[in-house]
């Protein structure tokens, strides 16, 4: 781990330190939404909403739509990229990358700055209007640090949503696109990430996002949100103290804060 | 008889068991009052539980014994149970409304739906709903986190219940609220009308007349709460138990001629032949099929279908596991898509599907036979398999439309009895209410539950041949011989009883794979798991014992005696099967034999059908033994 991220982002491990990927193949998926309510189940989240995301639903199925009615569904949630940038923007290192691959909010840690949800290529981060801490998926590191798989990939009535050691997964991707003639989708972007689509059709027709293939996508904080952070009592002063001593540790990831334009290696 | 407030104390003196919301809505449409109940003390509600049987206990105790199918004193109970809703088991998703039936006028009328909607009550905050009176103009009721508000539904009058549930869904601006309705069948009071939610749901048996006669169209419901668990971490490992007992439906399932298949025979020509060919599922492999499960459940019933070939290609339609809106249609010589085709127009206007084959059935029957001609059909060629006709002999039903229309919308034995000559005994009905459209005939378990059914009610039961494994333990019989009748009427009261469990907890018995080990143990235990009791399978065996128990003394008190229930049958019901694999076969050999012994092992007079005051005793419910059977 230390090799791979430096000082870059902490890191952790729940279990073995070996990583995995949920397989999500969107070849067999019938859109039935039980990843989910389960996923709220497990979570003890409100009941609804279930079409958008929210900090008590970390899970969408697009389109919103009902049950069933479409013919490509897509999941819409936390990658649990390989080079989170949501954890490398993070002023309180409340986001950490664990070896096996949940990227996971420290609910005690974070301050509520909203970096992480802007820094988020994906978008799938929320704020707790009552908490006002960020949350999303945490790839259910709770069920995996005793060696359950996550809930929704339990729920899934299908077999749409799997879950194993990376390189099991990503060979099975391969594999079940090269048969169905599809497209993967999480592999290469962001240089990696610990989820893996298969596709029928390519992913624009899923409405997926694109993202470059670069580690730490290049991201835009409102400069406003950044000076109201900076000079403003928002976040709480030890928040801010916290911060302080952390960018005078670690100045190495000021720059992924400060200047998302960078290109670093 | 105590009054409500007794039954719903003010405030509660005992601990709210896990898996309920605590509170019923009790709704006077004829005032627009409504008032929040709070569920039965903890000893009442044990013993009742939810679904079928405390709906039908408040019902009892509520309704006079003078009222009227139509009445606006007929009330509709709406109950679901502890496990509906939980997320943790797979069949968590039942709602049972109970009333007094418009198709028999004297028996408990029972509607039972999956899907969402039940769920999606409780988020609102409640375990059911109590329904009185009558309003004025059409009206809906929406119940959003714990706010009930009746409104106008006049927008959606007329509508068919796919469009009335995608329009409410719009005018109360939440995405993710669920919709029961009606279609309009039950506006124009169809005595089979249903009701109707999720898109593929159905609850059959006259409760959407009931709510016609009401001017209700439909329940929205929304709210983002969960029923409290007493032991999270064992439910979700009982409920997975369950889950790994089922047998999941597949895809390929829904190309087929469907629950025909298992029974060896298909009902065509209005029950004159059981032979299933290749026509039936004609174009079922072209057709694009999508499974479209309930809430949290694996086993896969329902499913949508675009069809992809015949005349009507192109046509979504919307279905739950059943299949009986096939053979429906292939009773009506419809084959292949065109019997998908009519079967979303009925579900979407609301007719129970046995009703209307059962009377079309004996009309087209009467047309070849000569009983019948255009004069008399007011030009429309009543021909087996005429899709143009069946599809506007639909329309016409549901909105009892012309002589025809009228007719069919009273019932199969209404309709034989106007064509007159031999045409009664050609009709298929239970005590004027018709089987869930298959062709029972070729086995006693099936039949007996069918016949001892409480009037056109879907019963459960149908028994097994050998006693479910998780029963060993107590049952030391079988394998039944499916020729001689010998031990099927107790294992149809036995699989009543299991049956009626699954349902009075909330849950679905589709979902109860009573044949796997751990299929009912597994169940139990998701319930104890839930609630927080600790119940052992006798005790769960008891519990639908009491529900079924309920529902005859319901009908008992409204003039409804056992020997009803071979002697008002339809006779072509009980004609040998024509031919087949089983031709020749039928239970009326063994009548009324079989129904005395199933009444005498439920614990009831088997002529009267009244319990004995024992049984009374046995199950709690000696409140009721002004109805008993004395000597
Ligand atoms: S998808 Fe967004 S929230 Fe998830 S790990 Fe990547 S950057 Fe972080
Ligand atoms: S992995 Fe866990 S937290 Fe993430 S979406 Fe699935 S159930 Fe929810
Ligand atoms: S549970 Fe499986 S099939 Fe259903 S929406 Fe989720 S991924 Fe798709
Ligand atoms: S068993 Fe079938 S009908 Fe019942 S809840 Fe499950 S999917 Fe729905």
């Amino acid at each position: 781990m230390s090799e791979k991220y430096g000082s870059l982002i902490p890191t952790g491990k729940l279990l073995d330190g070996k990583p995995r990927t949920i397989l999500f193949d969107a070849t067999k998926c019938i859109g039935c939404r039980q990843c989910v309510h389960a996923c709220k189940d497990w979570n003890d989240h409100p009941r609804t909403t279930i079409y958008e995301l929210s900090s008590t639903n970390w899970i969408t199925m697009e389109p919103p739509v009902l049950e069933g009615l479409s013919p490509l569904w897509a999941r819409n949630s936390c990658m649990h990229c390989e080079y989170p940038m949501c954890a490398a923007v993070c002023p309180v290192e409340a986001i950490t990358k664990y070896e096996e691959g949940p990227v996971v909010i420290n609910q005690d840690v974070c301050i509520g700055c909203e970096y992480c949800i802007y820094a988020c290529p994906w978008g799938v981060i929320s704020k707790n209007d009552i908490t006002h801490k960020a949350t999303k998926c945490t790839m259910c590191s709770d069920r995996l640090s005793d060696n359950k798989q996550p809930f929704c990939v339990q729920a899934c009535p299908v077999e749409a949503l799997d879950f194993g050691l990376q390189e099991e997964m990503t060979a099975k991707a391969k594999k079940r696109a090269e048969e169905v003639n599809g497209y993967l989708y999480g592999d290469k972007e962001a240089s990696g990430t610990q989820l893996i689509y298969v596709l029928k059709e390519k992913k624009e027709s899923y409405g997926l996002r694109s993202v470059g293939p670069e580690k730490y996508p290049k991201h835009r904080i409102p400069l406003g949100l950044m000076l109201k952070d900076l000079f403003t009592l928002r976040c709480g002063l030890p928040g801010k103290l916290r911060a302080l001593y952390l960018a005078i540790i670690h100045p190495g990831r000021l720059i992924y804060r400060y200047w998302p334009w960078r290109s670093v290696a | 008889m105590s009054n409500a407030s007794e039954l719903f104390p003010q405030r509660r003196a005992t601990r709210l068991p896990g898996g309920y919301m605590g509170q019923l809505l009790r709704v006077d449409l004829t005032t627009g009052s409504m008032r929040d109940e709070n569920l039965p003390e903890e000893p009442l509600l044990k013993k009742f539980i939810g679904g079928q049987s405390l709906a039908s206990y408040i019902l009892l105790r509520e309704l006079p014994l003078d009222a009227k199918p139509y009445g606006p004193e007929n009330k509709v109970v709406m109950m679901t149970g502890p496990i509906t809703g939980t997320g943790f088991t797979p069949g968590g998703t039942k709602v049972t409304a109970v009333y007094l039936s418009p198709l028999t006028n004297h028996t408990l009328g029972r509607g039972a739906a999956s899907g969402f909607w039940a769920v999606y009550l409780k988020a609102a905050g409640y375990d059911g709903i109590i329904i009185e009176g009558a309003a004025q103009k059409p009206t809906y009721l929406f119940i959003n986190e714990g706010r009930a508000e009746l409104r106008d539904a006049s927008r959606v009058w007329g509508k068919g219940a796919t469009e009335t549930e995608d329009l409410l869904r719009q005018e109360v601006g939440l995405k993710d609220a669920k919709v029961m309705c009606i279609g309009p069948a039950g506006e124009n009071l169809v005595h089979a009308a249903m009701l109707c939610n999720d898109y593929n749901h159905n609850a059959a048996h006259s409760g959407g007349a009931v709510f016609g006669s009401k001017k209700l169209k439909a329940i929205v419901v929304h709210g983002t709460a969960r029923p409290p668990l007493y032991d999270r971490e064992r439910l979700i490992e009982a409920g997975l138990r369950w889950r790994n007992t089922l047998m999941v439906r597949h895809e390929a399932e829904k190309r087929t001629a469907g629950h025909a298949v298992d029974l060896g025979a298909a009902p065509n020509f209005n029950f004159r032949s059981t032979v299933i060919e290749e026509s039936h599922i004609e174009g079922f492999d072209k057709n694009r099929v999508t499974l479209r499960p309930c809430f949290q459940c694996q086993r896969l019933c329902p499913w949508d279908v675009e069809l992809k070939a015949g005349k009507h290609s192109g046509t979504v339609g919307h279905f739950n596991a059943g299949s009986e809106w096939l053979d429906t249609f292939y009773n009506l010589g419809v084959r292949g898509n065109d019997a998908l085709y009519l079967a979303q127009r009925i579900n979407d206007l609301g007719i129970e599907c046995s009703h209307f084959s059962c009377g079309v059935g004996v009309a087209f029957e009467a047309w070849e036979k000569g009983l019948l001609d255009a004069e008399k059909t007011g030009g429309l060629k009543f021909e087996w398999g005429n899709v143009e006709v069946v599809d506007r002999l639909l329309d016409m039903a549901a909105r009892r439309e012309g002589y025809w229309g009228n007719l069919l919308a009273e019932g199969p034995v209404e309709v034989a009895a106007a064509i007159g000559g031999d045409a009664p005994k050609w009709v298929v009905h239970t005590k004027k209410g018709t089987p869930a459209l298959h062709d029972w005939r070729p086995h006693f378990g099936q039949m007996i539950r069918e016949i001892v059914a409480s009037g056109g009610m879907k019963p459960q039961g149908g028994g097994s041949v050998n006693p479910p494994p998780d029963l060993k333990y107590r049952e030391k019989w079988g394998p039944l011989d499916r020729d001689d009748p010998a031990g099927w009427s107790w294992s149809n009261a036995l699989s009543e009883q299991y049956r009626q469990f699954c349902g009075v907890i909330g849950g679905c018995w589709f979902a109860q794979m009573h044949m796997k080990p751990d299929g009912i143990k597994s169940i139990v235990d998701s319930f104890n798991a839930t609630t927080g009791w600790s119940f052992d399978i006798d005790q769960a065996l008891e519990a639908g014992h009491r529900s079924a128990m309920l529902q005859s003394i319901f009908g008992t008190q409204r003039g409804w005696i056992a020997e009803h229930d071979w002697q008002d049958v339809g006779p072509r019901f009980l004609e040998p099967l024509p031919d087949g694999k089983h031709k020749g076969f039928t239970i009326a050999k063994w009548l009324p034999d079989m129904v005395y012994e199933y009444h005498r092992l439920m614990g009831r007079h088997e002529k009267t059908g009244r319990p004995f005051m024992d049984t009374l005793s046995r199950l709690g419910l000696e409140e009721f033994k002004e109805w008993a059977q004395l000597d």
